[in-house]
């Protein structure tokens, strides 16, 4: 243990060199970028351009759990939150998108008897501050909780169970029709997007691309994140959380960075989404979706950036599948797979494909 | 209608005051004159019954029944002189009302009932039923009668009514109804001793009852009236409040009996094995379905033994889930040893497995259960509060797991290896003691319990399929708060977090409940991160 936190510690560690010899980050950062050309270049079925799009949201949502589990530790069984935050600020800039350009209120408005949006939708018709609003949020409410609980030395299993019951008190909350925010029913008909109406094959494919390139950005920021000094101290963070603190570090000030921006990106993945799938309710806020995308990140493996990509890829790509052709087996498929996973390929499908340059201090984040 | 609503009440009291309390028997020769007389007449003779009602004797009750009747189905004959009876209306020949001998129906006027006739022939035949129907469902007909025009109803036929009546839910519907009359008759002292009777049973429907007289315009003109309502409403009121909260009370100890039974067994298989069984849940409701095919085993094998079906799941429900329990660690968490997180995401597929298991094999309803007569109903105990059995039932299971597993924890060789385990591992090993196989027995152990919260449900929730995720995080964070591996620690907790939500749900609604409890075990975690009973470890 001791030897590996101070190998850790002390190994070279260029940043960019370190991005560079990740030639699955890299692939994956090329893939994303040739694929956002290819579907602007030649756009197949919308259908198919939306799928794309949703995946990567996924994928970009999965990056941000890796970030914190695999890299420092921290399994957050409430990642949906943050999802949802983004999702939902999304959703609520549409609307008041769709009322400033067309001047009639969202159904849920009307069913709950009002004469206009409640006051604090105010300037959420703009997007920028819509942007802004949702990331901050995000990270805010990642703040409080984070600080709360790393301070007081909250980890493992412990956070893990804590996160889910945040996350399902947001879920009751939701669920509630005098929020503001649409209920039980959720916020969908947005009707405008940048001023293009939704659902235009342009407008689906731009949100593809967006959503892929984010997903490149993502990945590359992340990759020379973990293979920076910065990166160095995660990895020394997970594996022997009491040593680097008594090395004079402090651990709470780390976690706590890492795991606001974590939400910001998860968060950033919920913006990404909602406008391409057109809906959001309190169902994302289930604490089986949160699970399932600790599931994407075990599938994929576990502490490497393009492993959870690949998790959540093919995951959610069976779900879509899967899901529509058999629905009653998709259920036992994901279960069987997270066992398999789980017991025999300890680092995910990485494995199959003998991918080990696993290093032999991953335990902490187990 | 105010005229004739004064005339009517006028007619009362005469016909209170003309008929004394002794049973005194009826003119039926008059009566059945009565009845055939004109208009006037008929609705004097019925009224007359029902004033009289409370104090005849039964056979004249019947006698005025059987005329009544005959009359309101038109086989009343009315010949110049007495009354006939026919077998069915037009005959030719019927019998004499008042001797029953057979007389000729010829030249005989069948009278028609007017509108208001009908309704004071009515009234009578519902007295009549009230008092003398052969089972409940005649006498709660007559008494829905009665219920409609029930100013006019005197005391003295209810009083009866109630006296004699054998069946509680009629009985005590029939005393409410004596009360309502009595609080609106036109006689102050018996107003007053209405309020009073119903003061001194207190609930919430006499509360609201008293609180409607107080728009009476005698609350306003009559200061005795005033000083009699003031004093029964405040004294209602004070019941109620105090019944109010032992309801609250009893619902927040059963609630927290159910988290108990739910946490315990994964506070032991946490504190033991680190690993937090994202499946228990879902080993409840296995606990319930066992409990399910024991009451069907229980139908088609000796059907007369049906009530017991309940006890007889509690070995069942609880081998049958440990069982499950020991194969899960076997196969799969035996292997993520050291891995907690990862054993997170395994019980997590488990349950998903489970539940879609379940649903595809039984099916997505709710489980039907025959509901023994000792876990049905319950005990008015004060006021509105009713100490209902079902729950009670869990109570008291909790408290016998409670016991047991406090004494297998404590007194068996299975509770000390467990102990010693809990505290260090790596030196209970050293010692020789074979720790997989104690992680085995715990973690059926903890399924186990699991299962019996399940037998403890089935009377209470809706047992299906998904039943599990209901309060699974609720009990997660009772382990968190309660400390790792301290039975005590989760008993408090479970009084503390099933306590708070039940005390707050009332005031702020069921999710502000969940997110002020989240907040205050966060806030707590602030000062005790071990939670409240850590075990000490030796490391």
């Amino acid at each position: 243990m001791s030897g590996a936190v101070q190998t850790a510690l002390a190994a070279p560690a260029g940043p960019g060199r370190r991005a560079v010899r990740d030639p699955l980050v890299a692939g994956l950062v090329g893939l994303c970028l040739a694929a956002a050309v290819g579907l602007l270049v030649a756009p197949p079925a919308p259908y198919l351009v939306n799928a794309v799009g949703q995946l990567a949201a996924f994928a970009i949502l999965a990056v941000s759990l890796d970030l914190v589990w695999g890299y420092l530790g921290i399994l957050s069984l409430g990642h949906g939150l943050f999802f949802a935050i983004g999702g939902y600020v999304c959703a609520m800039h549409l609307l008041a998108h769709g009322v400033a350009v067309t001047g009639v209120l969202p159904d849920f408005v009307q069913f709950m008897g009002w004469k206009s949006l409640p006051a604090y939708w105010a300037g959420l018709d703009n997007a920028a501050y819509a942007f802004v609003l949702a990331l901050a949020l995000a990270g805010l409410v990642a703040f409080v909780f984070g600080l709360a609980s790393f301070r007081s030395r909250v980890n493992g299993v412990y956070f893990s169970i804590i996160s889910q019951a945040l996350v399902y008190v947001a879920m009751l909350l939701m669920y509630r029709n005098d929020t503001g925010l649409g209920g039980n029913n959720g916020m969908t008909g947005f009707p405008l997007l940048f001023g293009w109406p939704m659902g235009s094959p342009g407008v689906v494919t731009g949100l593809a691309v967006a959503a892929l390139l984010t997903l490149a950005a993502v990945l590359a920021g992340a990759r020379l994140l973990v293979g920076s000094a910065i990166g160095r101290r995660m990895l020394a963070c997970r594996d022997d959380e009491t040593r680097l603190r008594t090395l004079g570090y402090s651990t709470t000030r780390l976690k706590l960075g890492i795991w606001c921006l974590s939400a910001m990106i998860a968060a950033l993945a919920g913006i990404l989404y909602v406008p391409q799938v057109g809906i959001i309710n309190p169902r994302v806020l289930a604490p089986d979706l949160s699970i399932e995308i600790a599931v994407w990140v075990a599938i994929g493996g576990l502490g490497r950036l393009g492993g959870a990509v690949i998790g959540a890829i093919l995951v959610n790509g069976l779900k879509f599948w899967l899901s529509a052709a058999m629905p009653e087996a998709w259920p036992f498929i994901l279960s069987g797979l997270v066992l398999v996973v789980v017991l025999v390929l300890p680092n995910g499908l990485l494995d199959l494909v003998g991918w080990r340059p696993r290093p032999t201090w991953l335990r902490g984040a187990r | 209608m105010a005229d004739r609503l004064r005339a009517l009440l006028a007619l009362c009291c005469l016909a209170l005051l003309t008929f004394p309390a002794s049973a005194a028997p009826i003119d039926r020769a008059a009566f059945a004159a009565g009845l055939c007389g004109d208009g006037a007449a008929q609705v004097r003779a019925a009224e007359g019954l029902v004033q009289a009602g409370g104090d005849l004797a039964a056979d004249d009750l019947a006698y005025a029944g059987g005329l009544l009747g005959a009359l309101a189905e038109r086989r009343l004959a009315c010949p110049a002189e007495g009354a006939l009876l026919l077998d069915r209306p037009g005959a030719s020949d019927g019998r004499d009302a008042v001797s029953g001998a057979p007389r000729p129906a010829a030249e005989a006027r069948a009278p028609v009932l007017g509108l208001r006739q009908r309704a004071a022939v009515e009234t009578a035949r519902g007295t009549v039923a009230l008092l003398t129907g052969p089972d409940p469902a005649a006498r709660s007909a007559g008494l829905a009668v009665l219920e409609r025009r029930i100013a006019t109803v005197p005391a003295s036929v209810l009083d009866r009514a109630r006296d004699a009546e054998t069946d509680a839910t009629l009985k005590a519907t029939i005393a409410g109804l004596a009360q309502a009359a009595a609080l609106s008759s036109p006689d102050p002292a018996r107003r007053r001793a209405a309020i009073a009777a119903v003061a001194a049973s207190p609930s919430g429907a006499a509360e609201a009852r008293l609180a409607a007289l107080k728009s009476d315009p005698a609350y306003a003109s009559d200061p005795a009236f005033r000083a009699a309502l003031d004093a029964g409403l405040a004294k209602v009121t004070r019941a109620v409040a105090i019944g109010d909260g032992l309801a609250v009370v009893y619902n927040g100890l059963s609630f927290a009996s159910i988290l108990f039974m739910a946490a315990a067994g994964l506070a032991i298989i946490f504190g033991l094995m680190g690993v937090i069984n994202l499946a228990q849940g879902e080993f409840i409701m296995l606990g319930a379905y066992a409990t399910y095919g024991v009451q069907e085993a229980f139908r088609r094998l000796a059907p007369g033994l049906l009530d017991l079906y309940l006890l007889a799941a509690i070995p069942v429900a609880f081998g049958a889930v440990a069982l499950v329990g020991i194969g899960v660690e076997a196969l799969i968490l035996r292997h993520l040893y050291r891995r907690p997180l990862m054993s997170l995401l395994a019980t997590w597929a488990v349950s998903l497995f489970l539940v879609n298991l379940v649903r595809v094999t039984v099916g997505t309803q709710n489980l039907q259960f025959v509901m023994p007569a000792y876990v049905s109903g319950g005990v008015p105990l004060y006021a509105d509060f009713v100490m209902t059995w079902n729950r009670l039932f869990a109570i008291g299971f909790a408290a016998a797991t409670l016991v047991l597993t406090l004494l297998i924890l404590r007194r068996t060789p299975l509770g000390l290896d467990i102990r010693a385990v809990t505290q260090n591992r790596d030196m209970a090993a050293c010692l020789g003691l074979p720790t997989r196989r104690v992680d085995r027995l715990a973690f059926g152990l903890g399924s186990g319990l699991a299962g019996l919260a399940g037998v403890a449900l089935c009377p209470i929730y809706s047992v299906n399929p998904g039943m599990g995720s209901g309060f699974i995080v609720d009990s997660f964070m009772v382990v968190v708060l309660g400390g790792v591996g301290s039975l005590v620690g989760t008993l408090v907790a479970a009084v503390g977090v099933g306590g708070a939500n039940v005390l707050i749900e009332p005031i702020s609604g069921a999710v502000a409940a969940k997110v002020i409890v989240l907040v205050g075990i966060i806030l707590f975690l602030q000062r005790r991160p071990e939670g409240l009973f850590a075990v000490r470890r030796r490391r």
